[in-house]
Formats: C-alpha cells, sequence, structure tokens
C-alpha cells in the first residue's frame, strides 16, 4: 500500500508524490480502494484533498487502476452525504467515475473481514469475485441476514420482541416488529460477525439497519418502525402475535 | 515571508489543511480548513428523532 490518508507517513505535498509515484509506477495494475462518497454539486467543492477535488482525485486514481473497491456504502452508493436532501451532491464510486472496473463492499461501517477477502480472492485467483447487480461480492452479499440471522426461529415460532426490554427481549426473540431490516437486507453479518468473530448487532439486541442496501438512510428509515413492504405478502402485525405467556 | 500549506494533514480521520504564515522563523499567522462539507445538519431536519444518533454518530466513525 502506497497511499492512504489516515496511515502514511508523508503529509502534504509529500503525501501527495506517493499519489503520483505510486500511479506512474503501477499503471494499471494496481487495486484502488476508496472510502467516502464523492461530492459532484459545484463543481465538487465539497471535499478537497492538496487543492483538488474528490472528484478530480477519483477520476485520476480510479481511471488508471485495473480495479478499484468501493468500501463502505457511502463510497458505494453514496451513504449519509448522500441522504435527502444531498446538499453536497453526494454520488458513490461509479457514478462519479462511469465505465471503471468495480467491486462494491457497502456497510457502516464496512467489514474488513471482507475487503481481506476481495483482496485475497484477486491474488488466488487473479480475478475479482462475482458480483450482483449493485456490483456486491455474491460471497458477501448473496444471503439475506435474516436467512442465517440466530433469532430466525424465533421468527418462525412467531415470538417477537414487542418492546425493548421485554421478556422476549431478554430471551433474544426476533427483532421484526421492532424495525430490523434483516429481511431485506443481503450480508453475511450474522455469519463472519464483526471485531474477530465476537459478535453483530442483531445478537447484540438491536434491529439491522440495513445499511449494506443503496441509499437504506432514506429507504430503511424510521429504523424503529416495522419494515412496510413486507404487507404484500402477509403482514404481521403485534395484536396478531401478543406477546406469549412465559 | 514564506507562507506554508500542509494538504492534506494525514494520520487523521477527516480532511484538513493547514496554512502558516512564517516570519523571521516564526509562525506569525496560521489557518486551518476542515476541507470536506456534508451538511449532516441539513440531512438530518424533519427525521424521526429515534434516529439520530445513527446519523451523528457517522460524522466520526473511527
Amino acid at each position: 500500500m502506497d497511499y492512504h490518508e489516515t496511515l502514511m507517513a508523508p503529509a502534504g505535498r509529500q503525501a501527495e508524490k506517493s499519489l503520483h509515484d505510486a500511479i506512474a509506477a503501477n499503471r494499471g495494475k494496481y487495486l484502488a480502494v476508496v472510502e467516502g462518497s464523492i461530492p459532484t454539486k459545484d463543481n465538487g467543492i465539497y471535499c478537497t484533498v492538496g487543492g483538488r477535488t474528490a472528484l478530480e482525485i477519483a477520476r485520476e486514481v480510479c481511471g488508471q487502476a485495473l480495479a478499484t473497491i468501493a468500501v463502505g456504502t457511502c463510497a458505494a452508493f453514496g451513504g449519509l452525504p448522500a441522504a435527502r436532501p444531498n446538499p453536497t451532491g453526494a454520488v458513490g464510486v461509479l457514478e462519479a467515475v462511469p465505465g471503471i472496473t468495480l467491486i462494491n463492499l457497502p456497510g457502516c461501517p464496512m467489514n474488513g473481514v471482507n475487503l481481506a477477502a476481495v483482496v485475497v480472492h484477486f491474488l488466488t485467483f487473479g480475478a475479482l469475485p462475482v458480483i450482483d447487480q449493485f456490483h456486491r461480492p455474491l460471497f458477501v452479499h448473496g444471503d439475506r441476514i435474516h436467512e442465517k440471522c440466530e433469532r430466525r426461529s424465533h421468527f418462525e415460532a412467531q415470538e417477537f420482541v414487542m418492546q425493548w426490554g421485554d421478556e422476549g427481549h431478554w430471551r433474544g426473540w426476533c427483532l421484526y416488529l421492532m424495525g430490523c431490516k434483516g429481511s431485506e437486507t443481503w450480508m453475511n453479518c450474522p455469519t463472519v460477525r464483526w471485531n474477530d468473530g465476537t459478535n453483530w448487532p442483531v445478537r447484540a439486541g438491536h434491529g439491522c439497519l440495513g445499511c449494506a442496501q443503496p441509499h437504506f438512510w432514506d429507504r430503511m428509515t424510521p429504523f424503529y418502525t416495522k419494515l412496510g413492504r413486507l404487507k404484500r405478502t402477509g403482514d404481521i402485525l403485534p395484536e396478531e402475535f401478543p406477546r406469549r405467556p412465559q | 515571508m514564506p507562507r506554508i500549506a500542509i494538504d492534506p494533514i494525514t494520520r487523521i480521520e477527516g480532511h484538513l489543511r493547514i496554512e502558516v504564515q512564517v516570519d523571521e522563523g516564526r509562525v506569525s499567522e496560521a489557518w486551518n480548513s476542515s476541507t470536506s462539507f456534508r451538511g449532516i445538519e441539513l440531512i438530518l431536519q424533519g427525521r424521526d428523532p429515534r434516529d439520530a444518533w445513527v446519523f451523528t454518530q457517522r460524522i466520526c466513525g473511527v
């Protein structure tokens, strides 16, 4: 890794030199990993590095890369800055630099395990992993959270948390009625978990926010309101499934 | 006397530019700029207040 603002020793012009040297020495052969969305409004002035806009930098760096990996929902889909009303005209990398070879690794945050896996896949097979319609690797985003959730059996048994801190919550019941978005979110959180496999949000007792889905800040909010979309396929209302006697 | 700009400042999370005016070997003036703006205050308006922590937590996700 030749350039990473958060980790590298050089600053200012020396940091810019590291970037330019890395591109010149590896043109067409390097992987560019992009973090953060790219503001496009007002010619992109809402994010600059070394006096150049993020948009200019993305075009230069991603345009000459072998492939680009957009890490996090901001880089993949615009993320939080792109949430309504998107004051800065923020977009994801593919929209900012169309036509590039791109892998999206959304998530807020993205899981480092999955980034490592994409890089290892590339180094091992000399090819990028198979992707879905959102450019997400299928091995990461092939299943819904709901499919491998450890609370799934409680969903099937219609055992739902009705209120934070109720007995169902203590017992680890399903968080769907509390606004969990796991049934509409494709990511491998239940299997890889976070922090070296320690835990993940639903296991810790909070609903999934749907952070791996495009525009989840607008489409998955309010976060504590049950998904409405399932109404079409047989909705589950709290009054239909009152808390079972313990 | 030289005016020196350091941009980007590295080893921080986020975007920062520092400019200093040096007179006779001493810094006489200094300016800093946070060179990114997202408008999170604008994005928060009109939303469910229970969601606010999720948005504001992303101001710095380190």
